[in-house]
C-alpha cells in the first residue's frame, strides 16, 4: 500500500516539474520573439489598404464635370501614394507583378526574364495609382475604368498576406535583400519620375519615402537584435535624408551625381557586407542576377552578365583560356567563316572602331549591293544585354553570332562547310582538336565551339571603366559640367527612365529584364514617315510591341554613332535634339503606341551641352588591340589569298 | 554435347544482346509521340546531359559502373528545387560547378534527369 502511494507521489512532483519547466520555457520565448518588425509590416499595410478604400469611395461620389471633385480625388491618389511609400520597400521586392497592379508605369508590359528568357514573351498587366492619376488628364473621365485600375490595386494586395510571402518576414534574409532592392531604385528610378507622373512630387515623395522607411529599419532592429542594421549604416542614412532635405524640391535641380556617389553607393557598400557576415539566403528570385560580393553599384559584375565562354563554360585554366581567347581573335578576322571567303566578323564590327562601322548607316548585305535594314551595334558592352540584337531575338551570344555567321543576307556560311573549311587550316586544327577535349559531352567540333571562341575575345572588351565610373567608384574628378549633365540626365531630360544605372542601357533593376521602347525614328532626316522596320514585333506579334527596339547603352555613344536602329542619325546632337522634341510624335510623325512622350522636354542650349559632357564622361578608356598580321594557311591553296578582316 | 555447348554460348549471347539494346532503348521516358528526327535531338541532348552529369556530378551524387548507373531516382520536386537553387546561385557551397556551367549545359543536365527512367 505504501508503495503505491509513492509512486502516486512521484509522478505528481514529476508533472508538477514538468509544468514549471513548460511555463519557464513559454515565458523564456515570448521574451525572445519581438514581433515589433512583423506588426509594423500589417500596420502599413492596413493603413495603406484603408486610403485605397477611401480612394474608392472619392471616385464614386466624383461628378466629373467639377473641378473641386477631380482636385479631390487628386489628392487621395497622391495620399494613397505616399501610404505607399511606406510598404514599397517591402511590396516591390516580394511580388514584383502584384506590385505592377498597385502602381505600374504601363497598362501592359511585356516581359522575359532571364530565368524564363527561353519562354515567349509573358503579358504583364499593370493599374493602380500611377496610371489613375495620368488618366485624370484625359477628358472626359471615364469613372469605371479608373475605379477599375483602384479595384485591381486592392486585389493584388491579397497577394502581400499570404502565408508563403509573411512567412518570410520570421526571419531576417528577406530584409538585406529588399533593402538591396530599394538602395538599387535609390540610385535609378525613385529619383527619376519613373513611376510619377507629377515631377512636382518626386522629391517630397523621396523623402517620406527615406523616413519611411526608416521606421522599417528601427523596427527591424527591435525584432532582430543579433542581425542589426548598424550604426555605421545608420549614420549616413540619416546623412542622405538630411542631404535629400537640404536639396531644392524641384527634381531637375536635385543633385543626384552627390546622392548616389556620397550616400547611396556608401550605403550600398555596407548591405553587401550584411548579405555576406549574416549568410544571408534567397528565396526570391528579384536576386537572380545580383552579385554578392561587389562593392559598388558602379561594378561591371553587379549582376551577371551573358556568358561568353559559351561550350567552354567549364574551362577555368588560364593558359587555355589564353589559347581559345587567341583562336577566337583569328576567327573573327578571318573571311573564311563567311560564304564567299570575303566577309568576317570584323567587316561590320570593326575592331578598331569600338566594334561597329561609324561609316555607314547601315552595314552592306552580303550580295555586296544592297544594305542591311539596321545599323550595326557596338559588341563593347553588349554582354550586358539579358537579349541580343535590336528585336531581342536571341538569349545568348552563341546564339547571336550563329545566326549572322548563317544568314544569307550577311555572312551566308553553313556549318558544314564552315568546319570544312576552318579544319583546312592546321593551327585551326589543332587548337579545335585540343578545345574537343575540354568539352567531353561534344561528340564532335560544332559551330559552337567556333562561336564560343569568337564570343570569349570579343566579349572581353567589355571590361573597361569611364572617367564617370571611376568618379562614382573611387570619388576622381569630374567636370561640374558633367554632374549639371548627369543630373539633368536623371531628371527633366528624362534619358535615366530608360537608360538605367549603372550601364545606361534597358536592363533596371533588379536586373533581370531587358526593356525595349518605341521613339518613332524616321525613316529619314526628313522627318516625314515614321522607319518601317517592325521591330520587336518581328519577334512578339502584339500592338505594344510594332516599332519597338531594345533599348542599348550610352556607354562609348560618342565613337558608335551612327544612332538609332536605322543609323538615321549621324550625330548625337541630332539624337539629342530628337528627343527635345519629343521623339516621332514631336516631329509630327504619326505613332500611334510612342512610349516616349511626345510633347518637347524644352532644353537649352547650354543643358543640351550638359547632357553631351556626361555622355562623353562614359567613354572607356579601352586598350583595343591590333590585328592578327596573318591568318593561318590552309591546305587548299584557293583558300590562302584570304585578305586579314575581309575584303567588305 | 560440343553443339549443344556452342548453342547455349550463342543463346546466351544473343539474350545478353537483347537485354542490353533493349535496356538502351529504355533508359528515357521520352514524350510520345514523336518523329525520328525530333528523337535523335533529344538523345543527343539527353546523351550530353549524361556525361556532364557523369563527370560533374556523380562524385557526390551516384556511382557510375560498368553496365549500370546508381545515379539516385529524384523526384520532380527535387529536380525543381535543384533547377532553382542552381538558378538562383543559392547554394554556392555545394554547386559551386552549376554556377560556372553554361545555362545550355545545366539544361541538358536537368532534361537528363527528368527523362531519365527511375532505376529499381
Amino acid at each position: 500500500m505504501k508503495f503505491l502511494v509513492d509512486k502516486f507521489f512521484v509522478m505528481k512532483a514529476l508533472l508538477v516539474i514538468l509544468i514549471l519547466v513548460m511555463m519557464i520555457l513559454s515565458f523564456s520565448f515570448t521574451r525572445s520573439v519581438n514581433n515589433s518588425y512583423k506588426e509594423y509590416y500589417f500596420t502599413s499595410l492596413k493603413s495603406f489598404k484603408l486610403q485605397l478604400t477611401s480612394l474608392r469611395n472619392s471616385i464614386a461620389g466624383i461628378n466629373i464635370s467639377s473641378e473641386r471633385d477631380i482636385e479631390s480625388v487628386r489628392r487621395q491618389i497622391e495620399t494613397a501614394r505616399i501610404k505607399l511609400k511606406n510598404v514599397d520597400f517591402w511590396l516591390r521586392y516580394f511580388e514584383p507583378n502584384a506590385y505592377r497592379r498597385i502602381n505600374g508605369p504601363l497598362p501592359v508590359e511585356w516581359e522575359n526574364e532571364v530565368f524564363e528568357k527561353f519562354e515567349p514573351s509573358y503579358r504583364r498587366e499593370g493599374a493602380g495609382l500611377s496610371l489613375a492619376e495620368i488618366s485624370l488628364d484625359i477628358s472626359p473621365i471615364n469613372k469605371d475604368s479608373l475605379d477599375g485600375l483602384i479595384v485591381k490595386s486592392q486585389a493584388a494586395i491579397n497577394v502581400f498576406e499570404a502565408d508563403s510571402i509573411t512567412g518570410q518576414l520570421n526571419s531576417y534574409n528577406h530584409f538585406f535583400l529588399a533593402n538591396r532592392l530599394f538602395l538599387l531604385n535609390l540610385a535609378t528610378i525613385y529619383t527619376t519620375g519613373f513611376e510619377c507622373p507629377d515631377s512636382a512630387n518626386i522629391i517630397p515623395e523621396l523623402k517620406l519615402m527615406l523616413q519611411g522607411t526608416k521606421e522599417i529599419y528601427d523596427h527591424f532592429n527591435q525584432s532582430f537584435h543579433s542581425m542589426p542594421v548598424t550604426d555605421e549604416y545608420m549614420e549616413i542614412y540619416e546623412k542622405a535624408m538630411l542631404f535629400v532635405n537640404s536639396q531644392p524640391v524641384c527634381f531637375s535641380s536635385f543633385d543626384q551625381f552627390t546622392f548616389i556617389r556620397d550616400y547611396i553607393n556608401p550605403l550600398f557598400a555596407l548591405n553587401q557586407q550584411f548579405i555576406n557576415e549574416y549568410d544571408v539566403t534567397s528565396v526570391n528570385f528579384n536576386d537572380y542576377t545580383l552579385n554578392n560580393n561587389i562593392k559598388s553599384i558602379f561594378d561591371k559584375s553587379l549582376y551577371t552578365p551573358q556568358n561568353i565562354k559559351g561550350v567552354y563554360s567549364l574551362v577555368e585554366d588560364e593558359k587555355t583560356l589564353g589559347q581559345i581567347r587567341h583562336i577566337g581573335k583569328l576567327l573573327f578576322y578571318d573571311p573564311i567563316l563567311s560564304g564567299n571567303n570575303m566577309r568576317s566578323c570584323a567587316s561590320c564590327h570593326k575592331p578598331t572602331e569600338y566594334f561597329t562601322d561609324t561609316a555607314v548607316r547601315t552595314a552592306l548585305q552580303f550580295d555586296g549591293n544592297h544594305k542591311l535594314p539596321r545599323n550595326t551595334p557596338t559588341l563593347i558592352n553588349s554582354i550586358y544585354n539579358h537579349l541580343l540584337m535590336l528585336d531581342g531575338k536571341h538569349v545568348s551570344l552563341q546564339d547571336q553570332g550563329i545566326d549572322v555567321i548563317t544568314s544569307p543576307s550577311e555572312m551566308n556560311s553553313n556549318e558544314k562547310e564552315l568546319l570544312q573549311k576552318v579544319m583546312s587550316c592546321r593551327e585551326y586544327e589543332e587548337a579545335f582538336k585540343a578545345f574537343l577535349k575540354l568539352t567531353p559531352e561534344e561528340k564532335k567540333i560544332t559551330l559552337n565551339h567556333i562561336v564560343s571562341a569568337i564570343t570569349y575575345y570579343d566579349g572581353s572588351f567589355s571590361r573597361f571603366y569611364s572617367p564617370f565610373d571611376n568618379a562614382m567608384n573611387k570619388g576622381s574628378f569630374v567636370s561640374d559640367e558633367v554632374k549639371k549633365g548627369f543630373n539633368l540626365f536623371m531628371s527633366r531630360a528624362k534619358c535615366g527612365t530608360c537608360h538605367f544605372v549603372p550601364n545606361f542601357n534597358g536592363v533596371k533593376p533588379p536586373f533581370i529584364g531587358s526593356e525595349f521602347e518605341v521613339l518613332g525614328a524616321p525613316e529619314d532626316s526628313s522627318f516625314k514617315t515614321l522607319s518601317a522596320d517592325k521591330g520587336r514585333y518581328m519577334i512578339n506579334k502584339a500592338p505594344q510591341t510594332l516599332h519597338a527596339f531594345r533599348t542599348g547603352s550610352i556607354r562609348n555613344a560618342k565613337y558608335t554613332g551612327p544612332y538609332m536602329h536605322n543609323g538615321v542619325f549621324k550625330n548625337l546632337e541630332d539624337v539629342i535634339e530628337f528627343y527635345d522634341v519629343g521623339g516621332g510624335q514631336g516631329k509630327k510623325i504619326q505613332v500611334d503606341n510612342q512610349t516616349l512622350a511626345g510633347d518637347s522636354l524644352k532644353l537649352n542650349p547650354v543643358e543640351k551641352k550638359e547632357l553631351l559632357a556626361f555622355i562623353y564622361s562614359l567613354n572607356e578608356d579601352i586598350i583595343f588591340e591590333d590585328p592578327p598580321a596573318v591568318l593561318p594557311t590552309s591546305d587548299n591553296r584557293l583558300l590562302n589569298d584570304r585578305k586579314v578582316g575581309g575584303q567588305y | 554435347m560440343k553443339s549443344y555447348f556452342r548453342i547455349t554460348v550463342i543463346l546466351i549471347c544473343v539474350i545478353f544482346y537483347i537485354r542490353c539494346t533493349s535496356h538502351n532503348k529504355m533508359e528515357y521516358n521520352l514524350p510520345e509521340p514523336m518523329s525520328a528526327e525530333t528523337r535523335a535531338i533529344y538523345m543527343e541532348r539527353l546523351e550530353k546531359g549524361k556525361t556532364l552529369y557523369k563527370i560533374n556530378c556523380s562524385a557526390c551524387h551516384g556511382i557510375f559502373t560498368k553496365g549500370r548507373d546508381s545515379i539516385p531516382n529524384f523526384t520532380k520536386d527535387q529536380i525543381d528545387n535543384y533547377r532553382s537553387a542552381v538558378l538562383m546561385a543559392r547554394d554556392k557551397k555545394n554547386h559551386a560547378v552549376a554556377t560556372k556551367m553554361s545555362p545550355q549545359q545545366l539544361d541538358y543536365i536537368i532534361m537528363f534527369l527528368s527523362l531519365r527512367k527511375h532505376t529499381e
